[in-house]
């Protein structure tokens, strides 16, 4: 009976004790009452997005009102009162501001595209158009399937792509007989290259958008960049999943036909849709030399489609709050334990500069890897990032490894890849909401595919580092 | 976790009980409620409502002593309150002008003859479920074991 409220008294209680603590209390040198508060709202966000009393989103939400209430410079007026160890306060438009960041904005570009690509059809139409030179071996087709999976979820949200695709196999599906382990590898086909895929672009999966937070100055990544590397992994690991699922799960059946009804839609509205698409990817792939960071090019297709009442007013409602507000609050903490000091203090305070760094970057990732697997991958990498880019910043011993940069990748990376249980995410839940896959054999292809990738990851990194892209 | 009512409506006691044992397996997420008449079912719509609870399906018998089937859906049509319950009607007795009325006035969902086979009334009140629960933007993921999985792929869409 108690523990099953356990889950509303830790995230209440735990931060509480944090507060009343002496700040001399966490072994930090200096550890301001700003500093001790921060560290209360971070423990705050980590118990709720383990636990999850409250969506996942309403957490994001609170840590940007306990900021502003408890360590900005608007705050209650008890919060401000002068004292040597008060320390420095965070200004309230720097925490507001989270919520239009950027990155929120590069985030909301991405969904007009994916919106508009979805109201005129050119999902389902480009699916038909590439499935087709696949024939109808089930072997290929499940490759062909799991590509254009990939390839869409770079752009449109992970569990939309799962959705649409799941929604085109079905059909075939039930046409497999009862014993036939082919239809486990296709159900499995289309969660796997969706969560895969979404590490190909920046908006691919909020982690990655959590990852740009962190990747500034010196350390910044362009669309494009991110794309050089991003894509080739994709393939690789798109490759050993198609291999793995169809030796796991080989089909009986000779023949599959996907039957996805539609044509091209050619009115001047949907001309529209296409040539903006085209355009606002092909600027974000040029980079620098129109002069315009892709947050900027994001915001283009925001007006072009607003301006044609291709996304209407109601079609605005639709937009994945939730999701911007999760990434919203992730920014907000990074910002919190950054502005405060509090991430340089307790890098000090803690010697991690004794471990080797390798180890680090393993022993890092394949927590985020294991976390993910278990809850939200963006509130894992909302809680992971802030952390480890503060760490890699003040390690100099991880420089010849590729530094920050090696450390910030390889966590967020392993954020993706967390996908053996239906928990881990959407696509994996809708995927078991078919009927066709049990818990188990999921696993095994979750469990198989996050420690591969964790390893073409970390030789990623290497080969990236050879070439001194990270220098 | 919302509260979800699915109600059953019938004059005989015995129909009312094997529709119960034909939705078993959705009693364990959602509640199916039984009831005798027209007007008992309003009135527990009447109370859910205020509880603030949903009301995801009514199925119901045509022919009923004071109010007919098609008389109770179509009030429930009308009513502002439940214009996301599904309705199914289920009947073995009903004439043409009936069933011109039911489409037209009371919007059924479903029409389902008696005897049905217990398959279908299952596949047809998850279907029914999960359209309700993507309407109403209430999240799914809790309930998914026990939705229709291609309704709720083409609604994610």
């Amino acid at each position: 009976m108690f523990t099953r409220y356990l889950k509303y008294i830790l995230p209440i209680l735990i931060p509480c004790i944090i507060l009343l603590l002496p700040t001399t209390a966490f072994g930090i040198d200096g550890l301001t009452q700003i500093e001790q508060r921060v560290i209360a709202i971070f423990v705050l966000a980590a118990l709720c997005w383990v636990l999850e009393p409250i969506p996942i989103y309403a957490t994001s939400v609170v840590i940007i009102v306990l900021e502003l209430l408890l360590v900005s410079d608007k705050g209650l007026w008890f919060t401000k009162v002068p004292s040597d160890d008060l320390g420095q306060l965070i200004s309230h438009k720097t925490i507001m501001g989270t919520f239009a960041s950027p990155i929120i904005m590069l985030f909301l570009g991405g969904f007009f595209l994916a919106m508009a690509a979805t109201k005129y059809r050119l999902d389902t139409n480009l699916a038909r158009v590439l499935l087709k030179p696949f024939g109808k071996d089930p072997k290929y087709v499940m490759l062909g399937l799991m590509m254009i999976t990939a390839i869409f979820s770079m752009f449109m949200s992970n569990t939309a792509t799962t959705a649409m695709m799941l929604s085109i196999l079905t059909p075939v599906l039930a046409l497999f007989k009862m014993e036939d382990m082919g239809k486990v590898a296709f159900a499995l086909s289309v969660p796997v290259a969706a969560n895969i895929g979404g590490i190909g672009t920046p908006i691919g999966t909020p982690p990655n958008a959590v990852a740009l937070k962190y990747l500034v100055d010196d350390n910044a990544i362009s669309f494009g960049q991110w794309m050089a590397f991003g894509v080739p992994f994709v393939v690789v690991m798109l490759f050993i999943a198609w291999v793995l699922l169809s030796r796991l799960f080989p089909a009986s059946e000779k023949e599959i036909n996907l039957n996805i009804k539609g044509k091209f839609l050619k009115t001047p509205k949907a001309i529209t849709v296409y040539a903006t698409f085209i355009l606002t990817i092909l600027l974000w792939l040029m980079g620098g030399l129109h002069g315009m960071n892709s947050y900027v090019v994001a915001l283009i297709p925001v007006a072009i489609f607003s301006m044609f009442n291709i996304i209407t007013k109601e079609d605005l409602k639709k937009i994945s709050w939730d999701v911007l507000w999760l990434v919203s609050g992730g920014i907000a903490l990074g910002v919190a334990l950054d502005k405060s000091g509090l991430a340089a203090n307790a890098v000090n305070a803690i010697p991690f500069a004794a471990a080797h760094p390798l180890l680090l970057i393993v022993a890092a990732s394949l927590l985020c890897l294991l976390m993910a697997n278990f809850m939200s991958h963006t509130a894992t990498a909302n809680l992971l990032l802030p952390l480890v880019a503060a760490l890699g910043a003040s390690m100099h011993s991880l420089l010849p490894y590729g530094g920050e940069v090696a450390l910030i990748l390889a966590v967020t990376f392993a954020a993706s890849l967390g996908m053996s249980l239906p928990i881990s995410t959407p696509p994996n839940a809708l995927a078991f909401a078919s009927g066709h896959v049990k818990t188990k054999q999921m696993a095994k292809v979750g469990v198989i595919l996050g420690v591969i990738g964790m390893l073409v990851t970390y030789a990623m990194i290497a080969i990236l580092n050879q070439m001194g892209f990270m220098a | 976790m919302e509260k979800i009512h699915i109600i059953c409506v019938d004059d005989e006691r015995e129909v009312l009980e094997s529709v119960a044992q034909d939705l078993e397996l959705l009693s364990e997420v959602f509640t199916v409620e039984l009831c005798e008449s027209a007007a008992e079912c309003l009135e527990l719509m009447d109370d859910i409502d205020a509880e603030d609870d949903h009301v995801a399906v009514v199925i119901s018998d045509q022919v009923m002593p004071d109010k007919s089937g098609v008389e109770l859906l179509t009030e429930i049509a009308e009513d502002g309150r439940f214009k996301h319950t599904k309705k199914l009607l289920l009947t073995g007795l009903a004439t043409q002008a009936d069933t011109i009325r039911a489409i037209n006035h009371a919007q059924l969902d479903n029409y389902l003859e008696k005897v049905w086979q217990p398959e279908i009334l299952q596949l047809l009140t998850k279907q029914l479920l999960t359209r309700y629960i993507v309407e109403k933007g209430i999240d799914y993921q809790p309930y998914v074991s026990h939705l229709d999985a291609p309704t709720l792929f083409k609604l994610l869409q």
